[in-house]
C-alpha cells in the first residue's frame, strides 16, 4: 500500500481525536456506547426475526418490497460511508476545507436516504401496511424506524460539527467530535447492510 | 487558561455539580429515598400475609404493592446505591482525579432519578403497576391492565435505565483511560474489577430491555403487536427479552457486592486477597455465563427438553466460579487477624448466607425440580438469600467501610453492630422459614390464603423477622444522624489497615482527590508501601496545578425535559374535561416540549466548550494547612 | 493536565497518512458483496431458498466485516477494547437472535 507522507504543521498530531486525555475518553466511550448499540439493534432484530412471517391480513413482505428501491437507499447510505471516512482522512492532514465538503456530502446523501425512507413508508401506508397492521407491520416499522431515526440524528449531529468547525475551526477539541461523528456514520451503515439483507432480501426470499 | 469559575452554593451546587464524590452521595441519597419507599411496601406486605383471610390491603393494592417493591427495590433501591459506592470509590482506588465523563455522571444520575419520580408519581396519581416487576403478557396488555399503571412502568424505566446506560459507559471509560501510571488491570482492587465487569454487564443488558419497554410501549400506546396474539404477536418474546436482561441484571447486582466484600475481608484480615488473580477470573466468568442462563427463568413455559436441558447445565456452571470466590474469601481469612468490625460482621455473614441463596439457585436450576418449586415462596426465600442475603448484606458492609471516606466521620461501632444483629436475625425469620412455606406449596403473588393448611404460624414469624429487619434498617438511618453531629477529625486511613489507594489521601476527598497522581508500584499499593516504612505513595508527576470540569444545570435539565415527556407521551389519550389540556396532551405539545428541552439541552452541550478551570498549587497548599 | 497524560508525543515523527485507495477498494468490495446479494434475490425461484439466505448472510457478514476493519479503523492498532467491546456486544445480539429462531414458536 502506497502512503505518501504528507508534510502537515508540527502542531497537528498523527491522530489528532486521541492526542488529549478527553478525546481518547469521548473516541473509548463511543465504542463502548456502539457496543451497547449492538445490543439494541440485535435485540430489534430478534424481534423482528420472531414476528417476521405473522402478517395477518395485511400484505406480506415479497408484495411490498420493491427492490430497485432498496438498491437505490443502499447505494446512497454505502456512498455516505465512504465520504464520511474521507472526510476523516482529511481531518489527519488538516484540511479543513476538504473536510467540511466531504461533510456536507454526507449530510445531504443522508437526507436524500431519510427523503427516501419516508417515501417507502407512505407507500407501504398507501398499500394497507400500517404500524398496527400486523405484528410483522408493528416489528418491521420499529426496526427499520429505529435506524431511521438513528440516520435523522446523525444528520442533524453531523450538521451541528460543520457549523462549530466552521466557526471555531478544526483542534484538538472539536476533532474528536468529528472524529466520534463519522464512527457513528459508519456504524449506522454496517446496521443497515443487515437491514437490507434481513428485511428486505429476506423478505423478498420469503 | 485560569479563568474563573462561576462556583454555586446551596442547593444549586448539588444541582449543578459534576464532581463524582457529590454525584455519590446523590445517588445514596436517592437510594435511601426509594429503598426506604421498597421498604415500606414490603413491611405492607407482609402485615397482609401476618394470618390467613387478612384484609389488610385488597387483592388489587396488593399487586400493586409486590410490584412496585420488586420493580423499586432492584432499578432504584439497589442500583443506585451500588451506583453510590462505586461513583466515590472506584475512582479513588485507581488514582484518578476525576471519571472520564462528569458531565455524564450527572446527566445518568439525574436521568435515573427522574425515571424513579416518574415511577413512583403513579402512587399519587392512583394507577400504580399491577402485572408483577417482570409484567408478563398479556396481563400486562391494554386488555388487562387498562389503567396508567404499566404505563408508569414502561416510561419511568426506560427513563431511569438510560441514566443507569450512561453510568455503566462512564465507569468503564474511567477504569480503561484514567487509572494512575502502574495501575494495570492486573493491579486494580477487586471492587474495581468488579463494578468494570458489572459496568460490562450493564452495558450489555440495558439495551435488550430497552427495546422490550419500548416493545410493550408501542403496544399499549401506539396499538402495536409485538404481544398481541391475535394480530400474530407472541408473549413469550417478551419473556425472553426481558429475562435476557433480568438475569444480566441480578449479577449486576451482586458483583459489586462481591467486590466490596473482597475488599473488607482482607482488610479487616490484614491479609492480601487469596486467589486474587482467579478472582478476577471468576468475575469475568460469572459476567459472561450471566447472559447464557436466562431461560432458567421460563423453564416452566415449555421451551422443550433440549432447551431446558441446556439452561440447566449452563445454570449449574455459574455455580463453579462463585464456589471459587466463596473459597477464597475463607482462605483469605484463614490464618488473618481478624478484626470483628461492623463492616467485616457484615461481610463475614455474607458468605455462608449467600452460599444458601446459591445452593437453592442450584436446586432450581434443575428443571425438574423446579417445575414444583415454580411460583412458590421457595424461589421467593432464594432470590432474597442472594439479593438481601447477598446485596444488601454487602451495601451495609461497603457503606461503614467507606463511610469515613465519603463523609469523614466514623459510623457508630457498637450501635451499628446492633443494627448488624437486628437486621441479620430478622433477616433469616423473614426468609429462611419462606423455603418450607414454598416447598408446602404457598404460591407467591397470591394476597392471601386459607387458614390450617400449615402456612399461619410461619407466615407470623416471617412477618415478625420483615419488622426486625425494618427495625435495623431504622437504627442504622439513626446511626448516620448520631454521627453527622460528631467532629470530622479522621486521618487518611481511619481503619489503619487500609491497603488501597482511597486511603492514602484526606476523609473526606478533596474536590480534586489527588494532590499528586500516585506511582503505584504493585497490587494493594497502599500496603506495600506501609510495608515499605513508606508513609504516603511515591507520586508519578510533580505538585502542579489541576484541571477541574465547570459545574452544569444541562444534565438535571435534560432530565427535566424527558420527564416532561414521558407524562406528555403517557396522557396523550386522556380526557382531562379541560379543552386546553385535551389540546396540549393529544397532540403530543407537551412531549414535544419535553424533548424539545431535551435536545435543546444536548444542543447547547455539544456547541459550547467547557474550559473547566483550575486549582493552582498555592491553593492546594493552602487547603493542605486548613486540613 | 488532568490525569497522568501518556499520549506519545507524535509531534516529532513523520506524518504518515495513508491513501484514499484502500477505502475505495473497501468501497468497490462492499459493492460487489451487495450487487451479488441483490442479484441473487432477483433471480430467485431459480437459486434454492435455504441457498439464498446462508449467502445473502455471508455476504453480509463479509461486507461488515471489510467495512468495520477500513471505515471504522478497527484493523489498525490501538483498538483491541474497540473490538472486546463490540465482539461482546455481537455475541449477546447473536444469543438474542438465537433466541428469537429456536425459542418463541415451537
Amino acid at each position: 500500500m502506497s502512503a505518501p507522507a504528507h508534510h502537515v504543521d508540527d502542531q497537528w498530531p498523527h491522530e489528532p481525536e486521541k492526542a488529549t486525555l478527553e478525546g481518547r475518553n469521548k473516541v473509548i466511550g463511543f465504542w463502548l456506547f456502539l457496543g451497547g448499540e449492538a445490543v439494541l439493534f440485535g435485540t430489534l432484530f430478534a424481534t423482528f426475526l420472531a414476528l417476521r412471517n405473522q402478517i395477518g391480513d395485511g400484505p406480506s413482505a415479497a408484495e411490498l418490497f420493491k427492490l430497485p428501491m432498496i438498491a437505490t437507499v443502499t447505494a446512497i447510505l454505502l456512498v455516505s460511508s465512504l465520504t464520511s471516512v474521507f472526510a476523516i482522512q482529511a481531518m489527519h492532514r488538516k484540511e479543513v476545507k476538504a473536510m467540511l465538503n466531504w461533510l456536507i456530502v454526507t449530510v445531504i446523501l443522508g437526507f436524500c436516504f431519510l427523503g427516501m425512507e419516508i417515501y417507502e413508508f407512505v407507500e407501504y401506508v398507501h398499500e394497507g401496511h400500517t404500524f398496527t397492521t400486523s405484528a410483522f407491520s408493528s416489528s418491521f416499522y420499529t426496526l427499520v424506524g429505529f435506524h431511521g431515526a438513528h440516520v435523522a440524528f446523525g444528520v442533524a449531529w453531523i450538521s451541528i460539527l460543520i457549523a462549530q468547525v466552521r466557526k471555531k475551526g478544526l483542534n484538538l477539541v472539536t476533532a474528536p467530535k468529528v472524529y466520534v461523528s463519522a464512527i457513528y456514520w459508519h456504524f449506522i451503515d454496517v446496521v443497515w447492510v443487515f437491514i437490507f439483507t434481513v428485511v428486505y432480501l429476506m423478505g423478498k426470499v420469503g | 487558561m485560569a479563568h474563573t469559575v462561576k462556583r454555586h452554593r446551596g442547593i444549586m451546587d448539588w444541582l449543578t455539580t459534576v464532581d463524582h464524590k457529590k454525584i455519590g452521595i446523590l445517588y445514596l441519597l436517592a437510594g435511601a429515598l426509594f429503598f426506604g419507599i421498597g421498604g415500606i411496601e414490603a413491611i405492607l406486605i407482609r402485615i397482609q400475609l401476618i394470618k390467613p383471610m387478612n384484609d389488610f390491603v385488597d387483592a388489587q393494592t396488593f399487586n400493586e404493592l409486590i410490584t412496585m417493591h420488586g420493580t423499586t427495590m432492584i432499578f432504584l433501591g439497589a442500583m443506585p446505591i451500588i451506583l453510590a459506592l462505586m461513583n466515590v470509590i472506584v475512582p479513588l482506588q485507581i488514582g484518578a482525579r476525576d471519571v472520564a465523563f462528569p458531565f455524564l455522571n450527572a446527566l445518568g444520575f439525574w436521568t435515573f432519578f427522574f425515571g424513579g419520580i416518574l415511577l413512583n408519581l403513579s402512587w399519587l396519581i392512583g394507577s400504580v403497576p399491577d402485572a408483577g416487576w417482570t409484567s408478563y403478557l398479556p396481563l400486562a396488555s391494554v386488555d388487562y391492565s387498562n389503567s396508567h399503571g404499566v404505563d408508569f412502568y414502561t416510561i419511568g424505566l426506560q427513563i431511569s435505565g438510560l441514566g443507569t446506560l450512561i453510568g455503566g459507559i462512564n465507569f468503564l471509560a474511567t477504569i480503561i483511560n484514567m487509572r494512575a501510571p502502574g495501575m494495570s488491570f492486573m493491579r486494580m482492587p477487586m471492587f474495581t474489577w468488579a463494578s468494570f465487569i458489572t459496568s460490562a454487564l450493564i452495558l450489555f443488558a440495558f439495551p435488550a430491555v430497552t427495546v422490550g419497554l419500548i416493545l410493550l410501549m408501542f403496544d399499549r400506546l401506539f396499538g402495536g403487536n409485538f404481544f398481541y396474539v391475535p394480530n400474530g404477536g407472541n408473549v413469550v418474546l417478551w419473556q425472553h427479552i426481558f429475562w435476557i436482561f433480568g438475569h444480566p441484571e441480578v449479577y449486576i447486582l451482586i458483583l459489586p457486592a462481591f467486590g466490596i466484600i473482597s475488599d473488607v475481608v482482607s482488610t479487616f484480615s490484614r491479609k492480601r486477597l487469596f486467589g486474587y488473580s482467579s478472582m478476577v477470573f471468576a468475575t469475568v466468568l460469572i459476567g459472561f455465563l450471566g447472559f447464557m442462563v436466562w431461560a432458567h427463568h421460563m423453564f416452566a413455559v415449555g421451551l422443550g427438553p433440549v432447551a431446558n436441558a441446556l439452561f440447566s447445565i449452563a445454570t449449574m456452571l455459574i455455580a463453579v466460579p462463585t464456589g471459587i470466590k466463596i473459597f477464597n474469601w475463607l482462605f483469605t481469612m484463614w490464618g488473618g487477624s481478624i478484626q470483628f468490625t461492623a463492616a467485616n460482621m457484615y461481610a463475614i455473614s455474607f458468605i455462608p448466607t449467600f452460599v444458601m441463596g446459591g445452593v437453592t439457585g442450584v436446586m432450581l436450576a434443575s428443571a425438574p425440580a423446579d417445575f414444583q418449586f415454580h411460583d412458590t415462596y421457595f424461589v421467593v426465600a432464594h432470590f432474597h438469600y442472594t439479593i438481601v442475603g447477598g446485596l444488601v448484606l454487602g451495601l451495609f458492609a461497603g457503606l461503614h467501610y467507606w463511610w469515613p471516606k465519603m463523609f469523614g466521620r466514623m459510623l457508630n461501632e457498637p450501635l451499628g453492630k446492633v443494627t448488624f444483629w437486628l437486621f441479620w436475625i430478622g433477616f433469616q425469620l423473614t426468609f429462611f422459614i419462606q423455603h418450607f412455606l414454598g416447598l408446602l406449596g404457598m404460591q407467591r403473588r397470591v394476597f392471601t390464603y386459607l387458614p390450617n393448611q400449615g402456612f399461619d404460624k410461619m407466615n407470623l414469624v416471617s412477618t415478625i423477622g420483615a419488622i426486625m429487619m425494618g427495625v435495623g434498617v431504622i437504627l442504622f438511618l439513626v446511626n448516620v444522624v448520631i454521627t453527622s453531629t460528631k467532629p470530622k477529625n479522621l486521618g487518611n486511613d481511619p481503619w489503619g489497615d487500609g491497603r488501597t489507594l482511597e486511603w492514602t489521601i484526606p476523609s473526606p476527598v478533596p474536590e480534586y482527590n489527588f494532590k499528586q497522581t500516585p506511582l503505584v508500584r504493585g497490587y494493594d499499593a497502599w500496603w506495600k508501601e506501609k510495608m515499605e516504612g513508606n508513609t504516603e505513595m511515591p507520586a508519578a508527576e510533580p505538585v502542579g496545578s489541576i484541571h477541574m470540569p465547570s459545574p452544569s444545570i444541562l444534565p438535571f435539565m435534560m432530565s427535566v425535559g424527558l420527564f416532561v415527556a414521558g407524562f406528555g407521551f403517557m396522557f396523550a389519550k386522556d380526557d382531562f374535561g379541560n379543552t386546553a389540556l385535551n389540546f396540549l396532551f393529544g397532540n403530543h405539545l407537551i412531549a414535544a416540549f419535553g424533548l424539545l428541552i431535551t435536545f435543546g439541552c444536548m444542543f447547547l452541550r455539544s456547541v459550547k466548550d467547557d474550559h473547566g478551570y483550575h486549582i493552582e498549587p498555592e491553593e492546594l497548599e493552602q487547603k493542605g494547612v486548613k486540613a | 493536565m488532568t490525569a497522568h497524560d501518556m499520549a506519545p508525543d507524535n509531534s516529532k515523527r513523520r506524518h504518515r497518512h495513508e491513501g484514499k485507495q484502500k477505502h475505495i477498494i473497501a468501497f468497490i468490495f462492499s459493492i460487489v458483496l451487495t450487487l451479488i446479494a441483490f442479484v441473487t434475490v432477483a433471480s430467485v425461484g431459480e437459486v434454492n431458498p435455504t441457498f439464498t439466505v446462508i449467502l445473502l448472510l455471508v455476504m453480509a457478514v463479509l461486507q461488515v466485516v471489510i467495512q468495520m476493519s477500513y471505515w471504522m479503523h478497527m484493523k489498525d492498532k490501538g483498538h483491541v477494547l474497540p473490538i472486546v467491546f463490540m465482539i461482546g456486544g455481537v455475541i449477546i445480539a447473536f444469543t438474542a437472535i438465537v433466541m428469537s429462531v429456536y425459542w418463541v414458536w415451537w
